[in-house]
């Protein structure tokens, strides 16, 4: 049995602040829809998707059981559903395995999250903290971001300027993304003076709240041409968790994603990732784990990512085209994001954003504060 | 199986469990977790080390986690290894195990350690099960899990005075188990003499649903160790092999399900049971298993759902029940655990299912154990708008010909 | 009696000879004076690693006198009382060789109390005798409230406590409306204040009834503070923290068009189910697809206002609304109903009006349930509950 599995087709809506006139459920039609017609797979039972993925957030939808409503949407009546509960690129690796073990020929694999929908979203990531000491301080995933960029900047010398940098480019490329969330164009100057939220992450270092819902369809490659011409392969998965006090964390050692990247290097047979990926989606919820990140991937030296910056290399090495989550994906989803804009680029549909000839693609997710949970796909044409 | 064969078997290696409470304020979640997690590895004879990844579950909104999984690395064990989280309402703990095996059977990883808890007392359970339903329209109705209609089903096919009697049958007997497990939350002794009483006496929750036929609200936890067939042969007990898993939701309204039987739905039970037999070839499920550990929420759903499970017809059911076929010496054991009703810690709940599956072909379950040689096992998850999940547990590799 | 700790002054002297320890006793030869207000004189003679207690009445002889009350005397004896202290504060005096007084220190182990169990009886009277002390005015709120307790069996009772202002009193018998009946065994009764059986246990096993408002009955633990044993501490030995938080997060639901066009209905008196293009059933409340043909439902279609139920979930027990948090009036019940131009599965649920309950018939197949009809509320706002419920279409 081969040890690859397809995406045959990738389906999203636009990345929006507030999508009030659409539920959930309609927001997720809108992805199947192009997904039926564009592969003409069908729920058969014994031919068709017996199986779907969903990824979605209890706390953030305010609903127990938050696939219980989508079930009917993404075609489960009668059919398999399970639920990823944490980032959305963990799916892969699970209908990868889905996929491998035999059990299930093809996954239907679909999220959403409206960030819009509850009053704070640091109110419900606060929720994450333990109740007894972390939580009444007041830790959520923004502030312990925060903690985690005040160590990186001291230990890697990336500076506010590197971020202001990291910022206005994102929202440039994603001017060029017709999925991105549509955000002002910002300067460098405006990044720098944007007030802060907690130090040392201003406003503009932090991923606006956002809206959005994505599709994917999976396959054995046994029968992926029997849905798309144009397959993109995932021939790496990894994913590793980190410890829970931020206290007890090396907040600069990006130790899960090491862990995670390993796996998935290992597996795709990636000896030296610089040269090897073509195309690299990192999920930078704040600006500065865009350069920490890279380090931990290994597509750049441990501290030169401030220099890395100065000099170009994330345009260099095709680093978040998209946009990245910094320009605007939900929470949980933001690895999907990742992934989806790496199929497109793998299939030659990213269009402005296009790096010609593609043909290795890494996309990263992460879940929790300082990124206690870390993934990384590989993709291939 | 999809069109495929399962790329390589998968065993069952360890099983762990609190024991299930309604007083766990000695210990905080991490804490509780990890007495499951150690009693599994304990089980398996190995340590943490030889763990490849960590599967995680609950339903969060009980007890206002958000990501609880970060939490519970300090007892689950995760930090530094893989870990996904999954969950799926009531049947998390099946999807947990039946994720498990698909990430063994990948080859992805060796060993995977599924973990379910709930600590119920943490919550407002009713009022967290109520908030599955949509905001929009069916929350302000929704009672939480109560409803009497299946009891009302039972009632309006089978006549009062016999349906009653059965459904106290039934729940007389799982309790007889629930007293012989030493993890059952609430065992309460009753006896066949008290049939009557109970059913004449015992308060109503909503239709004929009593409070004796509802499940408890439990604090608990499980573990379950799954490995690839080369680490399960060498594990410190036999391994008991897991053949095939279906899961089967429906759309999320509550439709009435069998009130009119000009217009019966079917359940989701009756097709996970057709489709996953008929893909393994047994056509006499009755015949075939040796056990029956089903997620039966009330004694008026175990009664009902024995009808869709083993593929029966008219009153079949009924008289399985009342023939006492089901207890643990009958011919179809039904929990020999006691059951849901017993315990009910929800997020782990689906996943004891199958753990005291495999403990009774392993045949060391403990004094509940079933006294003859258990060789086919079956096992249910519930949740959601009745979904179920199925699973088939085994303890020889000799149903792989060809 | 040394009631504070449920000890007599007695017992302590009584099981000296069985505490005794001759290897504390080694080079000592004294006598040693007891001198217990209101109660007596004791002498203890301690000679070649043995020892005789007895009253006495002259202790002229003792090389050390101790002097203390009662309930001082036996707090320190059983440890309950820190002996420093007492003596720094006069409650215990000393007369003599304070030396030779610290010598009977390792005389003896201490003295534990002997469990004796108060009788079931002892237990009831006890127990109500002080429920008027127990009761917790702040948890009480404005209403009357009347509760009767149903304690049966030979060492049972009747007893009515009434709740009014900020008291309460109690009397013998049982009222005649009462706001709650709690009926059971004696034994059961003291079991479940002792905390050796839940009252889920009791419930279930339908050992106890409760008759009346439920809501009251969970309350009462918040009403009377715990039970304690005559002669126990109230304060547990360990205090398991925990940290009570109600966790409260602001929504905003978006309706979509579909839903929206369902609850914009409502407003105007109309319910609108929609129509699958492919199998034609009709959807109440209308959803987005067809979950059967997994297709797009367009197709609105107006249904009712009237219609004939199909089932009634009728609840006895209460669970609170998540969006408000209210508790609703049991008992009420949930009813599928087919309104009009509706079959087979295609119900709706909702409310059926609370004081018609017992009047509903359920339609069965082709039998047809009572028939009923939707009312509004006077200010609709585009909810589901614009309708206020369902009642009998007379």
């Amino acid at each position: 049995m081969s040890r690859r599995v397809a995406i045959c087709a990738v389906a999203q809506i636009r990345n929006e602040p507030d999508i009030w006139e659409r539920r959930f459920q309609g927001m997720l039609l809108d992805c199947l829809e192009p997904i039926l017609e564009g592969t003409g797979v069908t729920f058969d039972m014994d031919k068709g998707i017996r199986n779907v993925l969903t990824c979605s957030d209890d706390v953030f939808d305010a609903r127990t059981i938050s696939d219980n409503g989508m079930t009917d949407v993404v075609g489960a009546h009668y059919r398999g559903e399970e639920k990823i509960a944490q980032d959305a690129l963990n799916g892969l690796g699970y209908a990868m395995a889905c996929i491998l073990s035999g059990h299930d020929d093809l996954i239907l694999y679909m999220g959403h999250c409206k960030e819009s929908q509850p009053e704070s979203r640091n109110m419900c990531t606060n929720l994450a903290y333990d109740p007894f000491f972390c939580r009444p301080l007041g830790l959520d995933f923004l502030n312990v971001n925060a903690l985690q960029a005040r160590a990186y900047m001291a230990a890697s010398g990336v500076t506010e300027a590197h971020l202001a940098r990291v910022v206005a480019r994102a929202r440039a490329h994603a001017a060029r993304n017709p999925f991105a969330r549509e955000n002002p164009r910002v300067t460098e100057e405006e990044v720098a003076a944007s007030p802060l939220l907690a130090d040392p992450l201003r406003e503009l270092h932090v991923y606006p709240v956002t809206d959005w819902a994505f599709g994917m369809l999976l396959c054995c490659q046994e029968r992926a041409h029997e849905f798309t011409d144009n397959p993109v392969w995932i021939t790496g998965f990894g994913n590793s968790m980190d410890r829970y006090f931020v206290g007890d964390l090396d907040l600069t050692a990006n130790l899960a994603l090491k862990k995670a990247a390993e796996r998935a290097y290992r597996m795709a047979g990636i000896r030296d990732p610089r040269a090897e990926l073509d195309v690299v989606e990192i999920n930078d919820a704040c600006a500065h784990q865009l350069p920490m990140t890279a380090e931990g991937l290994g597509l750049v030296e441990a501290g030169r990512a401030g220099a890395w910056i100065q000099e170009g290399g994330p345009d260099r090495q095709h680093v978040n085209l998209s946009g990245g989550m910094l320009n605007g994906n939900p929470i949980m989803l933001g690895g999907a994001a990742r992934a989806v804009e790496a199929v497109l680029q793998l299939r030659g549909e990213a269009g402005e954003r296009q790096v010609p000839g593609a043909r290795k693609a890494l996309a990263h997710g992460s879940t929790g504060g300082a990124g206690q949970h870390q993934t990384v796909v590989i993709l291939e044409k | 199986m999809g069109t495929r064969k399962k790329h390589r078997n998968v065993g069952v290696i360890g099983v762990g469990q609190t024991k299930h409470s309604s007083h766990r304020e000695d210990v905080n979640q991490p804490e509780m977790v990890h007495e499951a997690v150690r009693e599994a590895l304990d089980d398996a004879g190995i340590t943490l080390n030889d763990v490849d990844c960590i599967v995680h579950g609950n339903m969060e909104l009980f007890e206002m986690i958000h990501q609880p999984d970060l939490w519970h690395a300090l007892g689950t064990g995760a930090p530094g290894k893989s870990a996904f989280r999954l969950t799926t309402g009531g049947t998390t703990g099946a999807t947990l195990f039946c994720a498990a095996d698909n990430l063994v059977a990948s080859g992805m990883y060796d060993v995977v350690m599924a973990i379910g808890f709930e600590k119920l007392q943490e919550g407002h359970t009713t009022g967290g099960i109520t908030n599955m339903a949509d905001p929009l329209w069916f929350r302000s109705l929704q009672t939480g899990a109560l409803t009497g209609t299946c009891a009302y089903d039972v009632i309006q096919e089978f006549g009062e005075e016999r349906a009653k009697k059965a459904a106290m049958i039934y729940r007389i007997i799982m309790d007889q188990h629930a007293c012989l497990n030493p993890k059952a939350h609430r065992a309460f002794g009753l006896e066949f003499d008290q049939m009557d009483h109970l059913i004449r006496s015992s308060a109503r929750l909503i239709g004929e649903l009593k409070i004796i036929d509802m499940c408890s609200q439990s604090d608990g936890a499980c573990a379950v160790i799954l490995a690839c067939e080369e680490k399960a042969k060498r594990a410190a007990q036999k391994p008991v092999w897991v053949r095939d898993h279906i899961t089967v939701h429906r759309e999320e309204t509550f439709n009435i399900l069998g009130y009119d039987q000009a217009t019966e739905e079917e359940k989701t039970h009756k097709v996970a049971a057709r489709e996953l037999f008929k893909r393994n070839g047994i056509t006499n499920p009755l015949e075939y298993f040796d056990v029956f550990e089903m997620y039966d929420p009330s004694s008026w759903w175990g009664l009902d759902w024995l009808r869709d499970f083993f593929q029966l017809e008219g009153d079949e059911h009924l008289r399985l029940v009342e023939d006492r076929e089901i207890s643990r010496t009958g011919k179809m054991p039904i929990n020999p655990s006691g059951g849901v009703i017993a315990s009910n810690p929800i997020g782990a709940t689906a996943l004891v299912r199958p753990a005291e599956a495999a403990l009774q072909v392993r045949g060391n379950a403990g004094p509940h154990q079933i006294p003859r040689p258990v060789n086919h096992a079956l096992a249910s998850g519930f949740g959601g708008t009745m979904w179920t999940v199925l699973m088939m547990l085994e303890k020889e590799l000799d149903w792989q010909e060809a | 009696m040394s009631e504070k700790f449920g000890v007599k002054v007695e017992e302590i002297f009584d099981t000296m000879q069985e505490r005794f320890r001759p290897e504390g006793a080694q080079g000592v030869d004294a006598s040693f004076g007891y001198d217990i207000t209101g109660r007596g004189k004791w002498r203890l003679t301690v000679k070649d690693g043995a020892m005789t207690i007895a009253r006495a009445e002259d202790l002229g002889d003792c090389v050390v006198v101790t002097r203390a009350d009662p309930d001082t005397f036996v707090g320190v004896n059983i440890g309950k009382v820190d002996g420093t202290e007492a003596f720094t504060t006069g409650k215990i005096s000393v007369e003599g060789d304070m030396g030779a007084l610290g010598k009977t220190f390792k005389l003896f182990k201490r003295f534990t109390p002997p469990k004796k169990e108060p009788t079931v009886r002892e237990y009831i009277l006890d127990m109500f005798g002080t429920l008027t002390a127990r009761f917790q005015p702040q948890a009480a709120g404005d209403s009357k409230l009347v509760i009767c307790y149903d304690i049966g069996g030979k060492d049972g009772g009747r007893w009515t406590a009434v709740i009014e202002h900020g008291t309460c009193t109690l009397s013998e018998g049982l009222a005649s409306s009462p706001s709650l009946t709690l009926a059971m065994k004696a034994k059961d009764w003291v079991d479940l204040m002792l905390g050796r059986v839940d009252a889920l246990t009791l419930l279930s096993t339908a050992r106890a009834k409760l008759e009346g408002d439920m809501q009251l009955a969970m309350r009462l633990g918040e009403l009377f503070a715990k039970y304690t044993p005559p002669g126990q501490e109230a304060v547990q030995d360990e205090e398991l923290l925990v940290l009570k938080k109600v966790v409260s997060v602001g929504q905003k639901f978006a309706t979509g068009p579909v839903m929206g066009k369902f609850l914009n209905g409502l407003k105007e008196k109309k319910i609108y189910a929609n129509r699958c293009p492919v199998c034609k059933r009709l959807q109440l409340p209308p959803r987005e697809v067809c979950a059967v043909c997994r297709v797009r439902v367009e197709e609105f279609v107006e249904v009712g206002p009237k219609g004939n139920v199909r089932l009634l979930d009728t609840a006895y027990y209460a669970s609170p609304d998540p969006l408000t948090g209210e508790t609703r009036e049991t008992p009420y019940a949930m009813a599928y109903i087919l309104l009009d131009g509706c079959k087979g599965q295609e119900a709706f649920a909702h409310f059926i009006r609370n004081d018609q309950l017992d009047r509903i018939e359920m339609g069965w197949n082709e039998k047809k349930g009572t028939i009923v009809r939707p009312v509004w509320a006077e200010e609709r706002k585009g909810k589901v509950t614009d309708i206020r419920y369902f009642e009998i279409d007379e």
